[in-house]
């Protein structure tokens, strides 16, 4: 008698905490993706492109581009303001393409 | 590329800031970027890979995995467009819309597309157009990937004209266009929407629910993708999620803008004399890469050296490949396995090799495809402005020591 007790305190135990794993999962609701941070360069305009680049995407997206030129930056910039609606006024866009080309520039202007 | 340069090269990482800039004045092309090191975090479901990017997740798989003719799901290469994945699909609820130039417009779970219709399975090569880019110069714009921007996976899925046949196509139907569930951040901008012309419809072109045996892993497009083999993954639409017909080419951003060649006999062009006309990057070309070694590696004088790879094409079969130990002026044939994955998967190849002498030895690969179609060497891959079908000749160095 005392056996089949404790079977069963066993099996309700095993039962509660199954239901509570699922639940867990339930709340979690899927997969979490990890954050990377990618180091910018110290440079005027910094923090303007980097919060206006990272509205959308990571600095991982920009600065593995490579080495580019100021029109390639500047037809970037462009890109994302025409195509992805990307928030960036014109009177920002100057100061933007000159970190880019400043610190992510092959030194040629076009 | 000087010795040293390739040892500075290999020792780069994708998160630094000097990447692809070192040959950037050379103005030829080189061998992409190798050996980078892989991240020290690893996304949902996979293992760490080399990483570009986390939003949106852009991930490489490295060298010595092409040692083996199909790519473990956790370690396959990874590449969104759009920054907004759902983390969180039920795939009893997830359904595909088609709709249309069709008679009648249908929703199909993913249940129904396993029981509904006759399942196909194929061993595929998904390569990225612009894998291998960081081989180019001047570097052209987008990810300077590394020659890892591919794998080899065993999908199984239901046909795309199967499943369109169900929905009946109008008699005005002449372009499909493809959509998955990844959203740009600006909800009026257009997604990444792609398109096929049904001329290009055949049967090989499947909805896939399984990569290897397994759900697709969420990176990979879980639920259901797009798989067309031959083809490059520009229309391998992830979280396929909208299957419209439409009686005209669809205006698409990255139909008409990118993924994109020359259209002209070489596809090249030059940077001061880019080509008016373009044309979709669409069939794979004829390419190899060695897994095994890679550079770096240290082997013993006179032991045996199995040098192992994959090689591949568009779907019309590997016919050699061949091993260079003198940089490319004598080739030896490697053994190809028996070619059981099919014409659209990799043909993995080894070959035996005794160093005989001590220091540097450099081990290169060329594939020829059945229509005699063969691997140039780097330095003669031509240059286009999105970096793209980059095919040349691969190698890898290693040190033999006594």
């Amino acid at each position: 008698m005392k056996k089949v007790t404790v079977l069963a305190l066993m099996t309700a135990i095993l039962f509660i905490s199954v239901n509570a794993e699922e639940k867990k999962v339930e709340v979690q609701k899927g997969i979490k993706m990890p954050y990377m941070a990618f180091s910018m360069k110290q440079g005027k305009g910094m923090y303007s492109t980097k919060g206006k680049c990272n509205m959308c995407h990571s600095w991982g997206y920009v600065l593995n581009q490579g080495a580019q030129s100021k029109k390639f930056w500047r037809k970037k910039v462009i890109k994302m303001i025409t195509v992805f609606q990307a928030p960036i006024k014109n009177e920002d866009i100057d100061e933007v393409v000159e970190y880019l080309y400043a610190n992510y520039g092959n030194g040629k202007e076009n | 590329m000087l010795r040293r340069d390739f040892f500075k090269h290999a020792a780069l990482i994708a998160g630094s800031a000097s990447v692809g800039s070192t040959a950037a004045d050379a103005d030829t092309t080189t061998h992409p970027i190798d050996n980078r090191k892989v991240a020290d975090i690893a996304f949902p479901q996979k293992r760490p890979l080399i990483t570009y990017s986390d939003r949106p997740p852009l991930l490489e798989t490295p060298r010595e995995i092409f040692a083996n003719p199909i790519t473990p799901n956790d370690l396959f290469f990874v590449r969104w467009h759009m920054p907004m994945i759902p983390t969180y699909i039920n795939s009893h609820y997830f359904s595909i819309k088609i709709d249309g130039e069709v008679e009648k417009p249908l929703k199909i779970s993913v249940d129904s597309l396993k029981r509904d219709f006759e399942p196909v399975e194929i061993t595929s090569v998904l390569q990225c157009g612009g894998n291998s880019r960081s081989a180019f110069h001047p570097t052209p714009g987008g990810i300077q990937w590394g020659p890892g921007a591919m794998g080899c996976a065993k999908w199984k899925g239901a046909r795309l004209k199967d499943v369109l046949a169900k929905a009946g196509l109008g008699k005005n139907a002449s372009w499909i266009k493809f959509h998955g569930l990844e959203k740009p951040v600006y909800t009026k901008t257009d997604g990444f929407v792609r398109a096929l012309e049904l001329d290009k419809l055949h049967d090989t072109i499947i909805i896939a629910y399984e990569m290897n045996g397994e759900a697709l892993p969420y990176l990979n497009g879980f639920p259901v993708r797009l798989i067309l083999p031959g083809f490059y993954s520009d229309s391998w639409v992830k979280m396929l999620s909208n299957i419209t017909v439409t009686d005209t080419k669809p205006k698409l951003h990255f139909m008409d803008h990118a993924y994109r060649v020359p259209d002209n006999a070489c596809e090249c062009e030059t940077p001061d004399n880019l080509a008016a006309k373009t044309k979709p990057i669409e069939e794979m070309n004829v390419n190899s890469l060695i897994g095994y070694p890679t550079s770096g590696t240290r082997v013993k004088q006179g032991a045996k050296l199995i040098v192992r790879g994959v090689a591949f094409d568009g779907g019309h079969g590997i016919a050699k490949v061949e091993i260079s130990t003198d940089g490319g002026t004598n080739w030896q044939k490697a053994t190809l396995d028996d070619g059981i994955q099919g014409p659209y998967a990799y043909r993995s190849f080894r070959h035996t090799l005794k160093p005989a002498q001590t220091g540097e030895l450099t081990i290169m690969t060329r594939a020829t495809n059945t229509k005699g179609e063969i691997q140039p060497f780097a330095k003669d891959v031509k240059w286009n402005r999105g970096g793209y079908k980059y095919n040349g000749i691969d190698e890898v160095t290693v040190e033999v020591v006594s």
